[in-house]
Formats: structure tokens, sequence, C-alpha cells
């Protein structure tokens, strides 16, 4: 066996191989165009080698002649194919000098088909055998040159300048070491390559060996390639250890990771995800399945968070029920972040979910408990008000008594006047009703009923409150100042929870002064607007000991008192009442004598009163 | 039982009905009633020398009933109060009987009741309405005594002898005796016992 056909074949091989890999690689990743057009040029520059061994072997001029033309085909596809191979791969070489490559070359080869025998050789006169290294007689044509061979040859020219441009890009890119390998390979092949225009020219008498200045590229992208499939091998096993580590992570914190293509409409969740929604295991996720899931109150707001995610590309966030198959309850966060593509539109949605049942329970229990705290401190206030409401109901039970028996007499007494009798019964009318109203407002205050969500004046708050504990303040002789300010704007909230607040505020001012003498008795009730903050502002202010400073916080905690008896729930209670109608409680010393403590609402529609 | 015209109720409290109901209780009872909203407007009005009683309630606004019981007491009235309260205050009935009220009643009470407790004092007030007269009356008549007179009234009532007052003021029996006579006279009495009686309600001692 020759050397010769070994190595041409070998090199043949090489590419073929290296064509092979690469068509494959392209096949499973159709975008990769690189690939196919490297395995496009490898292909070209087995042809190119195996057309060689042939001419090596030529023993006829005529034979000679048509590989020489037949050899143009795969130069132009090995030309064409490579430099754009570059230009995708490398992302370098200027656009102009390539595509004057592709037309000069394509030219040439028409050229080539044109003329004959080549656009190499005018005329092939003979051919020349002779002996080489190791024995070899390889033929060697000698002839005339084709003056049209010089575009070839210029094609070439250019081709070294496109590959030195290319390679100082990508050295100038920071990309050393490829632009040392695959630049310097291109380049020396490049240079290689001129052998071919010497030899036709009969400078030197080699054989042809193109298909070699092909080997430095197929080395050094075979090395890429290796090198791209171990990185690849890395690279898996590092996404298997650090989803490995997701997956844990996920699992410890109870998370359910999901991922929806909004194009497809497909939803796909970890397991412990469906365990957390209650879905199948192996059921078929979308978007409506989700939907079905959610608790018919709050399907609104879950679609609304996500319809504002998908339209604003804001972090998508939400709390909500989800309905299990076997009719449980569940609460769950979602939280998801949503990817756009290059239009703007909605393609895939991230995100993770987690079960905060316990903590929503928590959460509602907490509510609940505080709501019954603030019955309980209501009732407890009622209790302490007792013979004020008793001698409340007292008042008009007495005048209906005395009315009726008045007109039990009157009747009796025989010449009865029929209008004073319908007086006494108007005025039992009136009294009852009045009776009726004060019932009416206890069992308001003693029901543990939801929060109220009422337009309220606040002045009328500040009348019911006064009608309640009127005897109380005539008992202990204090004398209420009203300066509630007209036309002030309603608030929301509720009225027996408001009427609580005031109640106690008024009880503690009372209490504040009961060392005081009777004319210094004296309480202030006020009511009017914050200025700028959109707030209706309430005070209470009496004539008696001052709060000492440090403890102005302190007072509105719970079980602090000064008081000998009760357990100082009061002020925490009206703290809980305010906050959660989203106002705000304080208190501050007068100048002369005494405290204020003031309290302040949001007016209907407008956001919190933030001081 | 019909009580004289001139007996008049008093009411005074702060809430209407209340009021208006007592009133119309007292009227269709035969009583005539005069009723007040406050404490000091009660006082404004109101003549010592008429027959009746006080229904009063206890809370109100300033001037409460206990203070205008230490303010009528000081006046010397002897009108007669009926506490009416919508609380069972054991502190402010112990007061307020301590100084001197007729009853202390707690709301709602008996039309009867209260009609008892007004006739009761009523005739409590006709009493010492004589009295506080006929006392007034006493007194008048002593102040038509000349001082010298009144001297020998005071030995009078002592049991002394006219011998013996005579000697103790300086004078002759004779004397004592026209002195004796006008006293007798003046002070409208027939005999001793009689003025030591008398002079014993105004509360004259003997000398």
């Amino acid at each position: 066996m020759s050397w010769i056909t070994i190595v041409w074949s070998m090199n043949a091989g090489a590419c073929f191989v290296l064509a092979a890999v690469c068509f494959v690689v392209w096949c499973k990743q159709r975008e990769s165009w690189p690939h196919l057009l490297f395995a496009c040029s490898a292909v070209a520059a087995a042809c190119i080698a195996l057309i060689e061994l042939a001419m090596l072997r030529g023993k006829t001029v005529g034979q000679y002649a048509e590989l020489i033309r037949w050899i143009h085909v795969p130069v132009w596809v090995l030309t064409l194919s490579f430099v754009a191979f570059v230009r995708l791969y490398l992302r370098a070489g200027r656009r102009w000098l390539a595509w004057s490559i592709y037309g000069l070359r394509t030219f040439v080869l028409i050229l080539n088909f044109i003329l004959t025998p080549n656009i190499n050789f005018r005329q092939i006169t003979s051919i020349r055998q002779f002996s080489w290294w190791g024995g070899e007689v390889i033929s060697v044509p000698i002839g005339v040159a084709n003056p049209w061979g010089m575009l070839s040859s210029l094609s070439l020219l250019l081709l070294l300048v496109f590959f030195v441009d290319a390679t100082i890009t990508v050295w100038r890119r920071g990309d050393r070491l490829r632009a040392l390998f695959v630049g310097g390979s291109m380049i020396f092949g490049a240079i290689l390559a001129w052998h071919v225009p010497l030899v036709i020219w009969g400078v030197i008498e080699i054989p042809f060996f193109l298909g070699f200045a092909y080997s430095g590229i197929v080395a050094a992208m075979g090395y890429e390639l290796c090198s791209d499939m171990a990185r690849t091998v890395q690279l898996a096993r590092e996404l298997e250890a650090s989803d490995k580590r997701l997956n844990l992570a996920a699992e410890s914190a109870d998370l359910g990771l999901w991922e929806w293509d909004i194009v497809r409409d497909q939803i796909w969740i970890t397991d412990k995800g469906r365990s957390l929604f209650g879905f199948e295991p192996s059921e078929k996720l979308d978007f409506d399945r989700f939907r079905s899931g959610l608790h018919p109150e709050d399907r609104g707001s879950v679609l609304k968070a996500v319809e504002n995610s998908l339209r604003t590309g804001a972090e998508y966030r939400s709390e909500f029920r989800i309905v299990l198959p076997n009719e449980q309850l569940r609460w769950i966060v979602g939280r998801g972040h949503v990817e756009f593509n290059s239009e703007g539109q909605p393609v895939r949605m991230r995100g993770a979910s987690l079960d905060i049942t316990k903590r929503k329970q928590a959460e509602l229990e907490a509510a609940r408990q505080r709501n019954e705290m603030v019955h309980l401190s209501r009732v407890t206030m009622l209790g302490e008000l007792s013979g004020s409401i008793a001698h409340e109901l007292n008042l008009p039970l007495s005048a209906i008594l005395w009315n009726a028996q008045a007109a039990q007499r009157v009747l009796a007494n025989g010449n009865a006047d029929l209008a004073e009798v319908r007086e006494i019964l108007n005025d039992i009318v009136s009294e009852d009703q009045r009776a009726g109203e004060v019932i009416c407002h206890l069992r308001l205050w003693l029901k543990k009923g939801e929060v109220q969500q009422h337009s309220l004046h606040i002045n009328e708050v500040v009348q019911d409150v006064l009608k309640l504990i009127r005897s109380d303040l005539v008992n202990q002789k204090v004398t209420v100042d009203c300066e509630l300010a007209r036309n002030v704007p309603t608030v929301t909230g509720d009225p027996v929870q408001l009427q609580q607040v005031l109640l106690n505020l008024v009880v503690n001012a009372c209490d504040a002064m009961v060392d005081c003498n009777t004319p210094e008795r004296r309480l202030v009730i006020r009511t009017g607007t914050e200025n700028g903050n959109g707030a209706v502002l309430v005070s209470v202010t009496d004539r008696g000991g001052s709060i000492p400073e440090e403890k102005m916080e302190q007072i509105f905690e719970p079980f602090f008192t000064t008081k000998a008896k009760g357990m100082g729930l009061g002020l925490s209670v009206c703290h809980t009442i305010i906050v959660a109608h989203r106002g705000k409680l304080w208190a501050t010393n007068n100048v002369d004598r005494g405290a204020t403590f003031y309290f302040s609402l949001p007016i209907n529609g407008s956001e919190a009163a933030n001081n | 039982m019909t009580v004289s015209p001139t007996a008049t109720v008093f009411v005074v409290d702060d809430y209407a009905p209340v009021r208006r109901s007592i009133s119309r209780v007292l009227h269709a009872a035969g009583f005539a009633v005069a009723a007040f909203p406050s404490a000091e407007e009660f006082l404004v009005q109101y003549d010592p020398h008429t027959l009746g009683c006080l229904v009063l309630d206890v809370a109100m606004p300033s001037l409460d009933g206990l203070e205008l019981q230490d303010i009528l007491a000081k006046a010397g009235s002897v009108l007669p109060i009926i506490f009416l309260t919508g609380t069972a205050d054991i502190p402010k009935s112990v007061q307020a009987m301590k100084h001197g009220a007729s009853d202390f009643l707690t709301k709602p009470v008996n039309d009867e009741e209260l009609l008892a407790a007004v006739r009761a004092a009523i005739e409590k007030n006709r009493d010492r309405l004589r009295e506080q007269a006929e006392l007034s009356e006493i007194r008048e008549r002593l102040a038509t005594l000349t001082p010298r007179e009144r001297e020998v009234l005071e030995y009078v009532v002592a049991g002394k002898l006219n011998k013996q007052i005579a000697g103790d003021l300086g004078t002759v029996e004779q004397t004592v005796k026209i002195h004796r006579a006008h006293v007798m006279q003046k002070m409208r009495v027939q005999s001793v016992a009689e003025l030591v009686r008398l002079t014993q309600r105004c509360g004259i001692s003997a000398r």
C-alpha cells in the first residue's frame, strides 16, 4: 500500500468523520448553522483530497485536465461554506470581504466550466511522472497557465486577508485561545493553499495537497469539538448537581416549583407541587385546571394578579385558597416571574408555591382573639356602666308608669279630658321608644358580630356615647363641653367599636378628674379635620393629672394601669380598634393641666392617616 | 281625702317626661303642682310660706338634690323633701335621711306610694307651719312687753312670789303686781301655767 494513498485517504477520512459529527450535531440543533456549514466544508475538503489522490495517480492529460476542472466544485463549496462558517461561528470577518470572495469564487467556477480545459491551464501539454519520497511515483501537470487563473489566485489572496482580519477581530475580542488555534490554522491553511498556483505556474514541482491545507482546521475544530463535549459533560454534571440542590431546597421548604408554558398552555410542576395542589401524579395540567382548583371567592383576585403580571411584567404574588378533591381547604401563596419574547409577548411564567395554611390559620385565630378581646373589653365597660345604664332605662320606665297611672286616675275621676289622655298616651309612646333605643344600643354593644364597615358621621358617634354615659357624668358632676365641627367628612368604620373607644377615653378622663373640685371637672370633646392629612380628628381633653412623659407610649400597652381596679386593657383595645380602622391614637399633656387623647381616622375614600 | 287648695307639691327634676308624668299623677290626685327643671329655678320662685312639700330628683347637673337640701336647711326651711332617685344609692339615701328628708324613694315607684308619701309630707308641713305661725305669734306678743315687764315675766315663770320679785328687782310689790297684770294681759293667758307653757315653747328660760 503506498503511503500517499494512506495519507491522503486518512485526511479524507478525518474530514468525513468530522463532517458527519457536525452534521449530526446540526440535526439535533437546527439553529446551529455553523455546524452545518462546517460539515459542508469538511465534506468538500474530503472530496478535494480524494480528487487530488486521483490526480497524483493520473496517467493521461485528458484525465488530469478533467480532474482539475472538477476539483473546482468542492473548492467552491469549501470556500463559500468555510467563509460563512467563519462569519457565523467566530462572528468575525468583514462582510464586504466575504461577499466579494463569494462572488469571485462563483465567477471562477462558472468560468472554469466555460473554458477548456479548465481555468487554471490553457493547455496541459504533458504529465510528468517522477519519484518522490518513499519511492512513490506521482504525476505533475506541465502546461501553459491560463491567465484567467489569476482570478482564482486573487480569490485565494482575499481569503487570506479575510482570515487574518477575522483572527485579529477574535484576538481583540479577548478570545485569545480560539484566535490562536482556529485563526492560526485558518491562516496557515490559506498560506499553504498558495502552493497550487505555484505548481500551476511551474515554480515548484510537488503534488497538490490542498486537502492538507484543511487539516489544520480539522485539528483545530476537532479540538474545539472535544473541549465543547468535555464542557458539555461537565455542565451536565453541574446542572444535575444544581438540580439536585434545588430539589432538595424545594423539598425541605415544602415548595412546589412550577412552570407555565403560556403559548402551549401547559403547566409543569414538581411532584411536591402536585401533592400541594391535589393534582393527580400523571394528570395533564393547564391553566384551566389550576383555575378550577381555586376557591370561588379567591378566583377573582388570583386571576387579576396573573393578568397584571402578564401585562406589566410585574412579579406575580397572590395568596389564595384551593379546594382539594376531598373538600379540604388549603391556603397557598404563589410567587412567579414572567418571561417575554422579543416581541414583548409573554411566553413563560416560572414560580413557586407554598402551603401557608398554618400561618393563615394562626393569623385568622389572632384576629379572632383580638376581636374577642375588643368585645370582652366592651362588655366589661358596659358592666362598669351598668348603674348608669339602668338609670337611663329607669327614667323612661318611671315616666311611662306615672303617665299610665295618671291616666287611670283621670279616667276614674269621671270628667276625663280626652285631649289630656291623648297627650299622656303620646308621652308613653315616646318614652317607650326612648327605652327601646337604649335597649337597642345595648344589644349592639353586647353583640359579638363581625366588624361592620359603615359610613359614619363622627359627631353622631359622640352624641351616642354621651347618651350612654349621661347619668354617670351627672353622678360624678363632670361637665362636658362639646366642640363638634360642622361639616366633618364621613369616615368608614364600625360605629359600636368607635363608640367603645370614645367611651373609654371619656371614662378615663372622668377617672383622672376624680380628685378635682367640682368646678374643675370639665371635659372637652372636639371633632374636626386634620389639615393636610385627609383625616378626621377627635380629641378628649380633661383637667386631671398629667401623664408622665416616659410612659406616653406605654399607656397603650396591655395590662398597663395606674388605677386600683381594672386590668389596664382599655387603651390597648382602643389602640387595636383604631389601628384596624387605619387611624392613629396618641396622647399629649396639656399646657396647663390634664391630658388630651387624640385619635384620627381616614376620611372616606382617602389613604390611611399617616403622621 | 282632699287637702286644702293651698297645698302645693313642688317637683324638681331635670328630665321633662318624668316631670310631666309626676305632675299629672299629682294633679289627678287633687294636688296643685309647681314643676321646675332645676334647683336654681326652684329657689328663685319658692315662697317658704307655701303649704306643701318638695319631690326632688337626686341626680341633677350643677346643683343636685342633696345640695339643695343643704341650702334649704341653712335657710331654715321646713319644707319636707321627698327624694326620688334612679339608682339605689345607699350612701346618698343615708345622707338624705340624716339631713332630715321626709322620704327617699327609688324610681320607678308606684303612684300610690308616691301619693302616700306626699300626703304624709304635707301633713307634716301643715303641722310645722302651724307651729311656726304659733311661735311667731308668741314672739310678737313677747315683743310688745316692755323690758321691765319682760324681767317680771322671767321671775314669774320661775315661780317666785310677788314679794320676792319686788325684793330682787328693788321695787315695791305693788309695782310688781301691776307689771304682772300687764304681762298676763299682753301675753293673753289666764294662768301662770299657760304662761310657763308659752315661754317654754319660745325657749325663754326661767330666771
